[in-house]
Order: C-alpha cells, then sequence, then structure tokens
C-alpha cells in the first residue's frame, strides 16, 4: 500500500457534524457583561434616597411636621421604590453569578436544556413535556392591586450553589458550579403560556 | 480588517457575544473533529470544545499570541481535555470486554471507516495524536511538536511508525491487495 492509498483509506473515515444545539449552548453559557444594568439600577436607587433625605429636610427646616399624612406618603412610597430598586439589583446580580458558573438543569433528576436568560432578572427553564417557566428571585406578589393572578408565585428556593423549584408536577434543579447567594432566598416561577 | 484572536478574546471577556461567537464560528469545527477522534464520542466532544472555549475568557488563561497562533493553542487545550477524560474512562472501565474487531471483520460488515477508526484507536496515544493533526488537521511537523509537546524529530518519527502500523494493519484493504475473505 502506497501513500497515496493509505491517505485514502483513512479520509473514508469521516467525523459526524457537531449537534445543531451546539452553538446556541455555548452561546447560553457565555457570562455576558451585567454591569451597566446594575450601575442603572444603583444609580436610580442612590437618586430616590437622594431626593428622600432632601425632602425629610426640606420639611424639617420649612417648620412642616413629617406627621402630615401627605409627606409621610410620599416618603414612603420612595422608601418603597428605594427597597423595590435594591430588590431588583440584587436580582439582577444573582442572575450575573449564575450566567458565570456554568448552571446545569435537572428536571426531576434528569439532565435537560440549557438555563435561558430574558430581560433583567429573569431566565427560563424549558421543562420537557410541560413547557416553559420564567423564574426570578426578584419578590413578584402573586396577585395585582385589582385582585387578579399575576401568574408568578414562590416556587423554591436559592441556597449555596443550588436553585431549587417546583414546576408543575416537577421538580426542577439548577447546578451552579460554585455558590451564588450568601444567604437563602426565595425563586419565584410563572409557567409562560405556550406560543 | 476582521480583528485579530488576541482583540477578540479581549472583547469576549469584556461581554461582548459577537467577538465570542467570531472566535467559535472560526474554530470549533476542527476542535470538534479532533476531539470526536480522539474520545469516540460525540457528546464528550461537544463538551470538551465548549469548555475550552469558555476557558479562553478567564483572566488566567494561558493562550500568549506573540507565542502561538489560537488554533494551535485550542488545539492542544482539546487534546488535554481529551486525554484526561480517557483516562478517567479507562479507570472506569477496566472490565470492558476488548475490541476484536479486525480489518476482515469490519470488511465483512462493509465498514470501512470503522476499520479505519480501529485500527487508529490501536495506536499508542502519541502516535495517534500525530497522525490526526498531520493527516486530518494537515498541522506542521512544528505545530503538532508544540500541541503534543515533543521535539519535532519525535513527531516525524512518530508520524512514520504510525503510518507503518496502519500500512499493515489496513493492508487487507490495498487495491493491490487479493481479498480472501
Amino acid at each position: 500500500m502506497n501513500d497515496t492509498e493509505l491517505d485514502r483509506l483513512l479520509d473514508t473515515w469521516e467525523p459526524p457534524a457537531p449537534p445543531p444545539s451546539f452553538r446556541e449552548d455555548l452561546r447560553a453559557r457565555f457570562p455576558r457583561a451585567e454591569r451597566p444594568r446594575f450601575a442603572r439600577s444603583l444609580g436610580w436607587v442612590l437618586m430616590i434616597a437622594l431626593a428622600s433625605l432632601t425632602l425629610a429636610i426640606g420639611t424639617g427646616q420649612s417648620g412642616g411636621s413629617l406627621r402630615d399624612s401627605r409627606i409621610v406618603r410620599i416618603l414612603s412610597q420612595l422608601y418603597e421604590t428605594c427597597l423595590e430598586g435594591l430588590e431588583a439589583w440584587q436580582a439582577t446580580s444573582i442572575v450575573a453569578q449564575i450566567r458565570q458558573s456554568q448552571p446545569r438543569v435537572y428536571v426531576d433528576g434528569q439532565l435537560a436544556g440549557p438555563l435561558r436568560y430574558g430581560h433583567g432578572s429573569r431566565m427560563d427553564v424549558q421543562v420537557p413535556g410541560d413547557g416553559t417557566y420564567s423564574i426570578t428571585s426578584f419578590p413578584i406578589p402573586s396577585h395585582r392591586a385589582d385582585g387578579g393572578l399575576t401568574g408568578w408565585v414562590e416556587a423554591g428556593h436559592i441556597r449555596g450553589n443550588l436553585i431549587e423549584f417546583q414546576a408543575g408536577g416537577k421538580q426542577v434543579r439548577i447546578e451552579c458550579n460554585k455558590p451564588i447567594v450568601g444567604s437563602d432566598r426565595p425563586v419565584f416561577a410563572m409557567r409562560r403560556p405556550s406560543t | 480588517m476582521g480583528k485579530g484572536p488576541a482583540h477578540l478574546i479581549s472583547d469576549a471577556r469584556r461581554g461582548k457575544e459577537e467577538a465570542f461567537l467570531q472566535l467559535l464560528d472560526e474554530h470549533h469545527l476542527p476542535l470538534f473533529r479532533f476531539a470526536w477522534r480522539l474520545t469516540g464520542s460525540i457528546a464528550d466532544a461537544e463538551d470538551i470544545v465548549q469548555e475550552c472555549f469558555l476557558a479562553l475568557l478567564k483572566p488566567n488563561c494561558g493562550f500568549d499570541p506573540a507565542r502561538t497562533t489560537l488554533r494551535t493553542y485550542l488545539l492542544g487545550a482539546v487534546r488535554n481535555q481529551s486525554l484526561k477524560r480517557l483516562q478517567r474512562r479507562e479507570q472506569g472501565t477496566a472490565t470492558e470486554p476488548a475490541d476484536h474487531r479486525t480489518p476482515e471483520t469490519e470488511a465483512l460488515r462493509g465498514e470501512m471507516p470503522g476499520a479505519v477508526a480501529s485500527a487508529i484507536a490501536g495506536l499508542p496515544q502519541t502516535q495517534r495524536e500525530v497522525l490526526l493533526l498531520a493527516h486530518y488537521e494537515q498541522l506542521s511537523l512544528a505545530e503538532i511538536a508544540e500541541i503534543t509537546q515533543l521535539e519535532v524529530t519525535a513527531v516525524k518519527s512518530r508520524l512514520q511508525r504510525a503510518r507503518a502500523t496502519l500500512r499493515a494493519t489496513l493492508g487487507a484493504y490495498s487495491p493491490h491487495t487479493e481479498r480472501t475473505i
């Protein structure tokens, strides 16, 4: 057998193409920069805090009473907004941690598709046979002001490097390769309507 | 003119996904082929290549564009990862039955690619790596030496030995050989 014949023989051993999901799976694991979004959120929080402080000082200097119901209501609303901003910032920074810790999704113990990242602190999990669930650590009430349902429920928790929650009748576990929270946090989930 | 790999890696580390995808699109096919031929598993090859690309984003990644090309660096990373997996697999499957396939039995089943795969799998590890990189990836001896951390002369002799072994093992498939099977 000469060199050309051997080369031809070797060329018969062709590799398969990478799986179609290869690029998308790797893309889902790419840690995107989240800093500008954090900075913006934090900026808003600080601005609101500063506005509250200015208003309080101004009210005190003008001789007005802090017990004035209107002022109290405004301050209370600003305080609530401030807290909400901090929660949003924390939830988004948790997503940034998750992105950088190679999360693997298991549904009832079986490896499932990769985690997908939505806007802000929202992430999507594909639950085989049940559809897509959106999850977040940002506390979203289950009822709207008008009494209607938002679709979100507290479904589990984040503990150390694990996110665990119930999706329908199935147990979803997301394992990260490093801790993503210092202390336990609840996880809120919503089943997304199929399109 | 497009950005060089060092720029693209730097952009990807700053969170620019398009830079990361450009690197991926340029290099993933030869890496996947090499990983698959070393491990024989699509899932392993996929995993190995993904890990190698993600490792590029880490600040302690050892790629130095002044010393080597990105392709050579990544092929070296794939080789190291594949070796680790193969070693783990060997430790875990000591009782696995031996592969009794021969060129003759493969030919009987009409599996020439399988026979080639078996013959290559039967080569000693470094000969196998050198052959895969030289024949299938068309790398120069110097590039292979860099990846396998051997001298160029050692690469050359291993390649010659690998080809000689394959000629003998696959001799039954030569068009000049009269088949008796």
